[in-house]
């Protein structure tokens, strides 16, 4: 009898399993959680990813989801309890600049997969076609508590192409990692990097003249495209077969998506004056930038981008690389986040599979500065740098990004405090599922890392 | 006066923009007092006082002492200045611009001093001092030889009359290469220390001998050696200088093993991300190591092995251990890295050590990488634990003298976050 309750069960999920695959459109998600069982997690610290802080609270998970945060709440037997006493728990980390998977290690020309440097505009390209599911750097950063990245691709181009967020589970193919529902972006990059390596092929752009004027000849087709488009759309039934259909172009799609509003604009930029101009090119054009990364300098622009809410995904302290990133300060994301009156819109990002590890050591850095510099920022508020915010960017804070009734249960327990470098990831749910656990050992292993030093072990058993 | 000079030390002590003390500071003493010291020798941390006259440390104790100013850092870690030991501090402004790079030379190998090349007005220097940097190991970039490339030592007070040691590291690297095998490389190290130890001190009296000897030597004179190049492997052979060899696989760990004992090396492995499968025998063979603990990544396939728990597994074989950090524009990470390292397992006062008093063991820099009486006053006075890359120092001295925290960063800072109602071009 049990036996055929479990075939049954198993009967239904290999059904279900195969119906989503069957139902799936090409490129689609079609991501499946693994299994998970409801939680209720006792007397925990928590930094909920919307500014607050709660101290010795429960968190209740059940079906997924985040149903109760309190104090003593009750959860019947079948919920498994976990006593966080003196632990902090975090919505997962977000990490909104990623090459994992486009630049996986090891860092080896024949998976080099982040650029498409042949022409300095590739709309048509997408990262999750390039992205290898087999890097084994995804298990690295969900050890630091990272449930979902985007992934871009390089700063080549003008134009570099779409990026995908994924959920931060590793699996064969990269549509059963692809984030439900997440939206598309594009990676537009500005300064140094294709002026260098287009201008070193002497042809444009060469200089930062040459990349603005790249970008608004690239949208005026877009708009041209997106116009074709909606005339024949705007057609009766019949006339639209008596016309021709637009021949679809690759490149023109991902651009008239921006101008949809469907697709979200990730802009690679350093200096604040070509940030400015880059606003200058989206109200011409009639789309929104939904972050500038890197920004070095957004510190000397904070109410600009307060003002056209658009959010500064930067580091806590890189600097010095470029010229374009010369004129680093400490506090650029406590300055961002505190713009008109603590409206602005502040994320930790990594671009480093290093980094992606820390990023709440990042954030600690960063709040640190801000400290410093005489601003007023809570720890609390501090994490929404790698939580709300950068879920908001890549589109998804509908569903994840922090802890909050409804929401997916993408959690983080952590040892200590996690503005603290001693602080480790114990357990992280992805989904109410248990994708991580330090204690057991539990986390997924890439095919790379199968017996690849030593037959009988594991990469990381060594 | 002193009352007032005083009044300073406590203005001081609230702000981060730091006044600079009159020249005759040399004069006069300085207490520390209360701190908690990790002196960089004992293994645990104790409640002392202690006295700076002119550069260097009077007097360590827990007894009361008299300073002519007084700092209270009751509270407050006090340690060593850290010692940077893979820098590009100094020789290199800005990385993507290369007319701000001095690591690298087209015509000397072996030989190559980046020390005249070292400028005092980086950027870099006043950043990574206000971290807790105090002095650095500046080496070039890998040259085409497997050996080559020396590296100087510097105290970052930013003076241009430099204080430091010019070439008194050589470098050198192996691992995976697209253009040729690490076995050629193993055998390009062995023939050229070969060569280096059939030199005789009388045969470089002029660089005409010299020239002979290259002309006689098969490797000296395909690798189109120079006078200096053979100067310089000279002295790595006979003068005991620090080799500093960054390879990463652990057959290549065994490999370099058996170079320094067949040519009696005083080696010192960098990266080394796969130690942790030969440790036992790096450990026999009293081979340090400057890591980067953070790094867990298998970068390439030199590095597949690469742990987090790399630290604290060559702390328990008994392994010397200094720290490293990718970008030298913010070495000063190497805290972070060691933090990292202490979460998973490391022991606190050996991270404390590998960030002061080993470096200065393991190169030989005398009078500096401990608190100790004697020594040159290179102290930091912490504002929380040194360790937390969230933590800075409230003040650094490098040769007793109190050093300005001011950098261009919290210069620019400051322009962005104060006199809102000016056009930004006309702030301070």
């Amino acid at each position: 009898m049990i036996n055929l309750i479990k075939y049954s069960v198993s009967f239904t999920l290999i059904f279900f399993c195969f119906n989503v695959e069957l139902s799936a459109k090409p490129f689609e998600s079609t991501y499946e959680p693994l299994p998970s069982v409801n939680v209720l997690i006792k007397n925990a610290n928590i930094y909920d990813g919307e500014g607050n802080e709660f101290q010795e609270t429960d968190v209740l998970i059940q079906d997924r989801k985040i149903i109760a945060i309190g104090k003593d709440l009750p959860a019947s037997d079948d919920f498994e309890v976990i006593d966080a006493s003196g632990k902090w728990v975090t919505p997962g980390i977000i990490d909104i600049h990623s090459h994992m998977g486009v630049y996986p290690a090891p860092g080896v020309k024949t998976s080099s997969d982040g650029n498409e440097a042949t022409s300095p505009v590739t709309a048509d390209v997408w990262a999750e076609h390039s992205m290898w599911v087999q890097d084994p750097q995804y298990t690295l950063a969900l050890s630091g508590g990272v449930t979902a990245f985007h992934v871009l691709p390089g700063s080549a181009n003008l134009i570099g192409g779409r990026g995908v967020t994924v959920k931060n589970l590793q699996r064969n193919t990269i549509n059963s990692m692809k984030f439900p529902d997440a939206p598309h972006s594009l990676k537009m990059a500005c300064g140094e990097n294709p002026k260098r390596v287009y201008g070193n092929r002497q042809q444009a752009p060469s200089t930062r003249m040459g990349n603005i004027a790249g970008y608004r000849k690239a949208w005026i087709e877009a708009e041209a495209y997106l116009n074709r488009l909606n005339e024949y759309e705007s057609k009766s039934d019949e006339a639209k077969e008596m016309g021709y259909k637009p021949t679809r172009d690759l490149e023109l799609d991902t651009l008239a998506g921006v101008l949809r509003g469907d697709i979200l604009v990730h802009n690679h930029c350093y200096r604040a004056d070509e940030m400015a101009s880059m606003i200058d090119v989206a109200k011409e054009f009639g789309y929104k930038i939904t972050a500038f990364h890197h920004g070095v300098e957004a510190y000397k622009i904070a109410d600009l981008l307060a003002d056209n809410g658009i959010c500064g995904a930067l580091w806590a302290d890189w600097w010095g690389f470029k010229h374009e990133a010369y004129d680093m300060v400490q506090a650029n994301i406590a300055i961002v986040d505190q713009a008109r009156n603590g409206t602005g819109c502040a994320i930790v990002h990594s671009d480093d599979a290093i980094g992606i590890q820390h990023l709440n050591q990042e954030a600690s850095k960063a709040l640190s500065a801000g400290l410093r510099a005489g601003f007023d920022i809570t720890k609390a508020r501090a994490m929404n740098w790698i939580t709300s915010n950068p879920a908001k960017a890549a589109g998804i804070y509908d569903q994840t990004g922090s802890i909050k009734v409804g929401k997916n249960a993408d959690v983080v327990i952590w040892s200590k405090n996690p503005f603290s470098v001693y602080a480790l990831a114990e357990t992280v749910f992805i989904d109410g599922a248990l994708a991580y656990n330090r204690a057991t050992n539990f986390f997924p292993s890439s095919d790379f890392d199968v017996g690849i030093i030593s037959p009988t072990k594991n990469r990381t058993e060594q | 006066m002193i009352g007032k000079k005083i009044h300073k030390f406590l203005i001081v002590s609230f702000g981060y923009a730091l006044i600079v003390l009159s020249p005759n500071v040399f004069s006069e003493t300085i207490l520390i007092k209360n701190a908690t010291i990790y002196d960089g020798n004992k293994n645990e941390p104790y409640e002392g006082n202690i006295l700076i006259d002119g550069p260097v440390i009077k007097r360590v104790s827990s007894s009361d002492m008299q300073g002519d100013f007084i700092i209270n850092a009751s509270g407050k870690i006090v340690t060593p200045g850290l010692i940077a030991t893979d820098t590009n501090i100094g020789i290199v402004e800005i990385g993507a611009l290369s007319v701000t790079r001095d690591d690298s030379s087209e015509i000397y190998k072996i030989g190559f001093s980046i020390f005249d090349a070292f400028n005092p007005n980086s950027t870099l220097i006043p950043w990574n001092r206000s971290n807790g940097i105090t002095s650095a190991l500046t080496i070039p970039q890998n040259t085409s030889s497997p050996i080559g490339g020396l590296g100087s030592y510097f105290v970052l007070d930013g003076e241009l009359s430099i204080t430091g040691e010019k070439d008194m590291v050589m470098t050198g690297s192996v691992g995976g290469s697209s253009n040729h095998s690490r076995s050629e490389t193993f055998a390009v190290i062995d023939d050229l220390l070969s060569f280096a130890k059939s030199i005789n001190q009388k045969d470089l009296d002029t660089d005409v001998d010299i020239s002979e000897l290259i002309d006689e030597s098969p490797i000296a004179e395909f690798m189109e050696l120079h006078p200096r190049d053979v100067r310089a492997l000279f002295r790595l052979v006979n003068d005991d200088l620090p080799l500093v060899m960054k390879a990463h696989r652990a057959s290549d760990l065994l490999k370099l093993v058996e170079m320094k004992k067949k040519y009696n090396l005083n080696m010192i492995i960098m990266g080394a991300q796969e130690a942790h499968l030969v440790k036992d025998i790096i450990a026999i063979n009293d081979i340090p190591l400057i890591i980067n603990p953070i790094n867990n990544i298998p970068g390439s396939f030199d590095e597949l092995a690469s742990n987090i728990k790399m630290a604290s597994i060559l702390e328990k074989a008994g392994i010397e251990l200094m720290f490293t950090a990718p970008r030298s524009h913010n070495f000063h990470l190497i805290r972070q890295g060691a933090g990292v390292a202490v979460a998973h397992g490391m022991s606190y006062e050996i991270a404390i050590k590998g960030l002061t008093s080993t470096p200065a063991k393991v190169f030989g820099i005398e009078n500096r990488g401990e608190i100790k009486s004697g020594n040159y006053a290179d102290i930091i006075i912490w504002d929380a634990d040194p360790l937390e890359p969230s933590s800075m120092p409230e003040y650094v001295f490098i040769n007793g003298e109190n050093m300005n925290l001011t950098t261009r960063s919290t210069r620019l800072r400051d322009r962005y976050t104060s006199d809102p109602d000016k056009p930004n071009t006309y702030r301070d």
